[in-house]
């Protein structure tokens, strides 16, 4: 059981689909294993239908039913859907089969770190996750900008507390913290790194503004 | 052509009018019953698209969403969600995918925009969960009515117009906390935040 959850504001721009990929990735992992949060997610998407039925109808015109049956019609892949198609885990999807033989860099002392900010083209963050081993101390580190950070393996502890799998961190300048590692496993945590700075150009391929 | 059913006005009850013709559609492909469902969420379907910015874009949303309606009806549990939320998740996942096309390149997406958007739950078929979403959707619907002008203003603009907390102070020209305690303060009358939590 998760202890540490995204705040209802998080989850109220989750369900109304505005976060960026990689921190919507973040929320979708710990719903994934917290029925806590996804029952606020529900309500809220409950508010979102019922925003929606309150606000102003535009008209639409009654040919585009006759073009949605006619493309149902001629089209063998859009037949109603008998059963829902097994899947993979998200993770397995993102990162293959074992999370702990990835390519991971060796960084500082017992801190291994592996950026896949490629994995999410057009967005303007850095994602990248760390490995702790286990019973290993990262160095003292404060954040740039806000870094909003999901436990995927393990478990750590800093002054703040102790952070379980699937437990949601948000740090930002203010937080100096100096992780450990707990129990038998290396702790593995994704973490997305907002860009202090807003850009101008929207779908420019961003230099990274950070230095780690 | 079909012809129209005469619909409730407001949905109520445990099944409600709209979620009654979904599962029709699902269950036994009902054309009649999936017009009329296109007559009364086509027009709200439209509204959203043109809000966030698709206005050239906005027939195309709402036809994406209906051929998806159509698509998943037979997955439609009226005991987990009722028609107006699980179609409003629809619209939602079928704007981020039209966008996120848009400004694609040619590097290929490693996830889809349903294993973000889409959440699985392992207790989803426990009776507690979806007697509490049921409720919930009649509680929202019921209490939204009560919260004043200025939280329904911001609670408008994040879900119709897609705009961050930030967005919205700076566009109402409020301070970023205003923006949140006001969130906050609807959420609760709500009864979204349950119970306190670590924020």
């Amino acid at each position: 059981m998760t202890r540490h959850h995204p705040d209802s504001l998080s989850l109220m721009e989750y369900s109304a689909g505005n976060l960026s990929e990689p921190h919507a990735l973040c929320i979708r992992l710990h719903l994934d294993k917290c029925s806590h949060c996804r029952h606020q997610v529900d309500t809220l998407d409950s508010l979102g239908a019922v925003m929606m039925e309150q606000q102003p109808k535009v008209s639409v015109s009654g040919a585009m039913f006759d073009d949605i049956l006619a493309r149902i019609d001629s089209s063998p892949e859009l037949k109603p859907q008998a059963t829902v198609q097994p899947k993979t885990s998200l993770l397995q999807k993102l990162l293959g089969e074992d999370i702990n033989n990835l390519p991971w860099k060796r960084q500082l002392g017992d801190v291994s770190v592996l950026d896949i900010t490629e994995k999410f083209p057009g967005q303007n963050e850095q994602v990248v996750l760390q490995k702790l081993v286990a019973g290993g101390k990262a160095p003292a580190h404060t954040h740039r900008g806000t870094e909003t950070t999901i436990v995927l393996q393990g478990m750590f502890s800093d002054q703040k507390g102790v952070f379980n799998q699937w437990d949601f961190v948000v740090l930002n300048e203010q937080d100096e913290h100096k992780p450990i590692a707990l129990g038998s496993d290396d702790c593995i945590t994704l973490s997305v790194l907002s860009a202090p700075l807003k850009l101008t150009g929207t779908f420019t391929r961003l230099l990274n503004p950070f230095i780690r | 052509m079909t012809t129209l059913d005469q619909q409730p006005a407001r949905a109520e009850g445990r099944k409600d009018p709209w979620s009654q013709l979904l599962v029709k559609v699902g269950k036994s492909q009902d054309r009649q019953a999936y017009h009329s469902l296109f007559e009364h969420f086509a027009p709200q379907l439209k509204y959203y698209a043109m809000a966030n910015g698709m206005a050239s874009h906005a027939d195309e949303l709402v036809q994406e969403v209906f051929v998806s309606i159509w698509r998943k009806a037979s997955l439609y549990d009226w005991q987990k969600a009722a028609a107006s939320t699980w179609i409003f998740t629809i619209a939602r996942n079928q704007r981020i995918d039209m966008l996120r096309k848009m400004r694609r390149t040619s590097v290929e997406m490693a996830v889809e925009t349903e294993d973000l958007w889409q959440i699985p739950g392992e207790d989803d078929n426990q009776p507690v969960t979806s007697l509490h979403r049921l409720m919930s959707e009649r509680r929202v619907r019921e209490s939204l009515s009560q919260l004043p002008e200025d939280q329904i203003t911001v609670i408008a603009k994040v879900y119709m117009e897609q705009k961050s907390h930030q967005m919205v102070a700076d566009e109402l020209n409020i301070p970023l906390g205003t923006v949140k305690s006001r969130v906050r303060l609807a959420l609760s009358k709500l009864k979204v935040i349950l119970q306190d939590q670590n924020v």
